[in-house]
């Protein structure tokens, strides 16, 4: 989840608030779904809070949801904004890939060095979230004195130019260098362009925005130095393009709405795509229609329409009645159980039109109004009641399987183990004395085919592991027993441990690809382990479930030659039991001998 | 007469002249001290033997006294070695002869002319032929102490005592003497009962164990430690979980945990570019990568509310969407997936309200692994589906499912899902630490999941990891040391069984 680093002054500064102890100020924010993590060396509060409240994600957007929360501000608030001066074109050449673009004008800035730190965090924390690290937005922020813009044709305003560049095209100087680059060399040459090439890799043309100077930003990789933002900076040019229209507008309008509530004046941009043209930022207010009833169903209780009205407003939403088709006005009366009255012809179709802020990219839908007039309501003021709703419960039969098995492995004294199903090819494999060779070819290692030792399946693999230990999903449960073994040497014996668990294989006949079975696997370890103990108990197990047990002879590698035997479970091959090798136990550093046995949890039946 | 064997010995050992102390008797007999006491009490009670026991001070050799009844005493051995030479002798010659070194001259010297044994003078020692160190009455005192016999001397006592040769204590001391009967008894013939070590099938079916006297166990003594089987503690918990929820009413789910990343995210609106759904987050597979089998009708319906969201006024997410995605295979990061097939009718077909469901199953997370976080465990999935329902049913099932582990008072925090709304992490007060810990995310199913999913009524969901619930409810504080292969087992052995 997102952390944000605030100035605690500067936020009761900007909440209009500037009494609040720090306590009251960490309670408020927590009420808002803001928690304090900590503080950094500089002081400031570390805020953690979920990723929907992207207009949060700055001093100045958490200060406008505390004035709501305080009830200083009420409803929808869209800043000012003056005619646009400046045009972005968008020239045919842009990289088809990030063919888009937006933008504003911020003017009468008065920021220091903390303003300018915030200004540069949220840049920061917008990339990391709606941007998706840049790629799906990136923004420039650029000192609006040092470009310079020619209409580009009379009594149009000033432009500057949104194209494409040829990768050894036109250089500059970027950020944190001397030296003018071109792109490709920026890419290959500058930390910062080798942390972001591959957002442009396979790119014909890298996106570039020129003024009448020239090249001065390579988004989303980096700006030039030429129009770096300083503290003394007082008006902004801000450009942001994307792959795609919605995200770099709303990513603007947070970003603008910051600089807003710092005093900045917003003026607008006009983008002009080769069919058509936008007038940027988009501060336009979004609508949600939401019922009475659907609120009252949602929270379980009964409200007034003022109240709802009077919650949205505190929420920073606007709302009006769209349409009452209760003339009565009976829900001002209505309070209590909102079950009471579930029927929705009793609500009418009382309709609240509902306006949403353009920072607010979180509502998608009407429940996503009910869910901020629960918040302001406060959700732990409601009562919990138990649902008045029968149904029959039960387990799955798989599950009942397990678990009676499991207590007859118990019964027969073995230890139950709990073992990631997550593990590699050497533990499955090759330290079973598996050849690698076995698995490579199918249906091997089912125990229902014949002549394949169980386990040399090919296992599920893992595209990106976490580590080598965890590659694949194992495709028997003996070698994790044999694992706990080799951790618990230093443990007195006998260790008799048992499994009923997940094993899987690749099977491009399931629906998934994967045939995931459940495996019953358990060994005996103690000075005179034999093959006979092993077999006493699977025979026990095997009676206790009604089937019938034969141990023909089989061969297989984990298991000394003469002392293994196929589990056939009325008739059917199920598994394997045995002694295990000499060569397994020394690898798993084990000095006794240790009889075991593995088959199908459904061949139990 | 037949009694038991310890004692028919002490019966024997037993005089009906002479008082003997139990020690002596023990001594003889080769029983232990205690159980030749408890055999004399016990023909006291029968009447062969009588006990007296008198509060006086006992009488013990000390080393030393012990040392010179065996080697006989200083002195003695001085007036030996000087008569084996002719009854004169330098003192020097014959110290050697004698043993004599170290602070036993002393006490050779000291003692020699005060027994009047003979003369020492001028480094010359004389024997007195009358002298008989053999009727010496120290001696022979120290010998019969030694022997555990009786000295009642007290003269002859006083100087052992002041030669540190005995230690006087004020004890109890049994003696014991054989009455008449117990005479009687003896010669009339005394058996030992058989003593029986192991009560064998043979003596049950003879009869003979009618007769039969079961030696003594030290039942105080240890006994072997036993480590049986026993059910995981982690399994355990698992269970008491599914006892709790199928008595509120739910049905067991289950399902693939290799799964299509579209019943695992696609089917929850999740977008496909959110970051949890990149490999930092979650498994993919590379080896099978695809499910080419997926319901073509859902996924069209998916896909709309992704790009279009659901309803009049639903926007959808302004993220790309592509089938090809939503084939990848992965392990489910949750069991989210199951309740998604199971909504959907793919799993048992199409569900009527109201229905409940759950599953405590394996969630495999591309997580750091420490102490409280592991890359597979299990999660508690839980739903209702119903024709209305409220947060406050949420909250009210809850409550009631974790009133049954202890954690009351929960504590709803608004929080964000991409696929419920309204949705809230649950807080709870530990139930020994008091501390206020994060239990569990619930929520109820936002419409752009419910809706393609053909679910026309309220769903309300929640997720909570097992190990989690056992680590408040077992107190254990690393997870690794319950899941998993490097298991201790002695700590499955020690784990304290709760239900």
């Amino acid at each position: 989840m997102p952390v944000v680093d605030v100035d605690p002054d500067e936020l009761r500064r900007l909440a209009g608030h500037e009494e609040k102890s720090e306590e009251d100020l960490l309670d408020d924010l927590f009420e808002l779904g803001l928690e304090f993590e900590g503080e950094t060396e500089a002081g400031e509060l570390q805020l953690e809070f979920e990723a929907d409240r992207l207009d949060r994600l700055s001093v100045e957007g958490i200060a406008r949801s505390l004035r709501y929360q305080y009830g200083d501000d009420r409803g929808v608030y869209v800043p000012p904004t003056n005619a646009p001066e400046w045009t972005i074109a968008v020239d045919e050449s842009v990289p088809e890939q990030r063919p888009y673009v937006t933008g504003a004008v911020v003017r009468g800035l008065d920021i220091d060095e903390r303003g300018l730190d915030s200004l540069l965090q949220l840049q920061e924390k917008l990339h990391a979230t709606m941007g998706r690290g840049r790629a799906k937005g990136a923004i420039g922020v650029h000192d609006l004195a040092m470009l310079k813009g020619q209409a580009r044709k009379d009594g149009d305003a000033n432009s500057i130019a949104y194209r494409g560049v040829e990768p050894n095209g036109d250089s500059f100087v970027p950020l944190d260098s001397d030296a003018e680059l071109t792109p490709r060399e920026v890419l290959t040459e500058h930390p910062t362009g080798d942390t972001y090439a591959d957002l442009v890799a396979g790119y014909e043309r890298y996106p570039a925005i020129y003024d009448d100077l020239g090249l001065f930003s390579f988004p989303p990789v980096i700006n030039g130095r030429r129009t770096e933002v300083s503290p003394g900076s007082r008006e902004l040019l801000i450009e942001m393009t994307g792959t795609d229209q919605w995200t770099i507008d709303r990513m603007c309008a947070i970003l603008c709405y910051a600089l807003s509530a710092r005093g900045a004046t917003i003026e607008r941009v006009t983008v002009a795509y080769p069919d058509r043209e936008l007038d940027r930022p988009d501060f336009a207010v979004g609508e949600k229609r939401v019922t009475h009833d659907r609120i009252e169903r949602t929270l379980g209780v009964g409200f007034e329409k003022r109240e709802v009205i009077d919650l949205l407003e505190r929420s920073g939403l606007d709302a009006s009645v769209e349409h009452d088709g209760d003339e009565r006005d009976g829900l001002d009366g209505a309070t209590g159980d909102a079950s009471a009255s579930a029927d929705p012809t009793d609500a009418g179709d009382l309709t609240y039109a509902v306006s949403i802020p353009p920072y607010r990219v979180d509502v998608l839908h009407p429940v996503d109004v009910i869910d901020d007039v629960g918040r302001a309501h406060g959700f732990n003021e409601l009562e919990p009641r138990y649902p008045a709703v029968g149904t029959v419960g039960g387990r799955g039969e798989r599950s009942r399987h397990e678990r009676a098995v499991r207590e007859t492995l118990v019964g027969l004294g073995f230890q139950d183990l709990l073992n990631f199903h997550l593990t590699s090819g050497a533990e499955v494999f090759e330290r079973m004395g598996l050849a690698p060779d076995d698995s490579a070819s199918t249906p091997a290692g089912d125990p229902g085919a014949p002549g394949s030792p169980l386990g040399a399946a090919p296992p599920a693999t893992i595209r990106e592991p976490y580590s080598r230990a965890y590659t694949i999903v194992r495709t028997w449960a003996l070698p994790s027993l044999l694992q706990v073994l080799e951790h618990n040497t230093h443990r007195s014996y006998p260790q008799d441990l048992a499994e009923v668990g997940l094993a899987a294989r690749v099977d491009p006949e399931t629906e998934t690809g994967v045939a995931e079975r459940r495996t019953v696997a358990a060994v005996l370890a103690r000075t005179d382990a034999s093959y006979e103990d092993a077999k006493a108990r699977l025979r026990a197990l095997a009676r206790a479930f009604g089937a019938e047990l034969e141990t023909p002879p089989t061969e297989h590698p984990s298991f000394i030659e003469g002392r293994a035997a196929s589990v056939m479970l009325d008739g059917e091959r199920a598994g394997i039991v045995g002694e295990l090798h000499p060569r397994v136990l020394v690898e798993h550093d084990l000095e006794l001998p240790v009889a075991a046995f593995e088959c199908r949890l459904d061949a139990l039946r | 007469m037949k009694l038991p064997e310890a004692q028919v010995a002490v019966l024997e050992a037993a005089s009906a002249t002479e008082a003997q102390s139990t020690d002596r008797i023990a001594a003889e007999t080769g029983l232990d001290p205690a159980t030749a006491t408890g055999a004399a009490f016990a023909l006291d009670e029968a009447g062969l033997l009588a006990v007296s026991e008198r509060a006086e001070a006992s009488v013990t050799p000390t080393d030393e006294g012990r040392e010179y009844a065996e080697t006989e005493l200083p002195e003695v051995r001085l007036h030996a070695a000087v008569r084996e030479v002719g009854g004169e002798a330098a003192l020097d010659s014959v110290l050697d002869r004698a043993g004599l070194d170290g602070p036993q001259v002393d006490v050779a010297l000291s003692n020699y002319a005060r027994k009047g044994y003979g003369e020492i003078e001028s480094g010359n020692v004389t024997v007195d032929p009358d002298a008989d160190p053999d009727d010496d009455p120290e001696r022979t005192a120290l010998a019969t102490l030694v022997d555990g016999g009786i000295v009642d001397d007290e003269s002859i006592l006083d100087r052992l005592d002041r030669r540190d040769l005995i230690e006087r204590r004020e004890t109890t001391v049994r003696s014991v003497r054989l009455t008449d009967e117990g005479v009687t008894a003896l010669m009339e013939g005394v058996e030992a009962t058989e003593r029986v070590g192991q009560l064998t099938p043979e003596l049950l079916a003879s009869g003979e164990w009618r007769d039969a006297a079961f030696a003594e166990y030290d039942v105080d003594a240890d006994a072997e430690r036993l480590d049986g089987g026993g059910i995981h503690p982690l399994r355990r918990t698992a269970e008491r979980v599914t006892d709790v929820l199928v008595g509120m009413g739910f049905s067991e789910m289950e399902g693939p945990h290799a799964d299509a990343e579209f019943w695992i995210n696609d089917c929850l609106f999740m977008p496909q570019d959110h970051p949890a759904r990149t490999h930092w987050d979650q498994f993919a597979l590379s080896n099978p990568d695809r499910v080419d089998d997926l319901p073509d009708e859902l996924v069209e319906r998916v896909r709309e509310a992704h790009r279009e969201g659901v309803g009049e006024d639903g926007d959808g997410y302004h993220s790309p969407w592509s089938a090809d995605v939503a084939r990848g295979l992965s392990l489910r990061g949750h069991t989210t997936s199951l309740s998604a097939r199971y909504l959907s009718g793919e799993a048992v077909g199409e569900l009527e309200p109201p229905e409940r469901f759950f599953s405590v199953e394996k969630v495999y997370r591309n997580d750091t692994l420490d102490a409280t976080h592991l890359l597979e465990f299990f999660q508690i999935e839980g739903w209702v589906m119903a024709a209305d329902l409220s947060v406050r049913d949420l909250m009210g099932t809850f409550t009631e499912f974790y009133a049954q582990f202890g954690i009351t008072d929960l504590q709803f925090k608004p929080t964000y899902n991409p696929y419920t709304e309204p949705s809230f992490e649950l807080f709870g007060e530990h139930p020994t630490t008091g501390e206020l810990v994060e239990i569990g995310n619930s929520g109820l199913f936002r419409p752009e999941m419910l809706d393609p999913l053909g679910v026309d009524c309220d769903v309300m969901a929640w997720g909570l990891a097992l190990e989690r619930l056992l680590m408040l409810t077992h107190g254990f504080e690393d997870v690794r040391d319950v899941h998993g292969t490097l298991v201790d087992l002695q700590f499955l052995r020690d784990a304290e069984v709760i239900y």
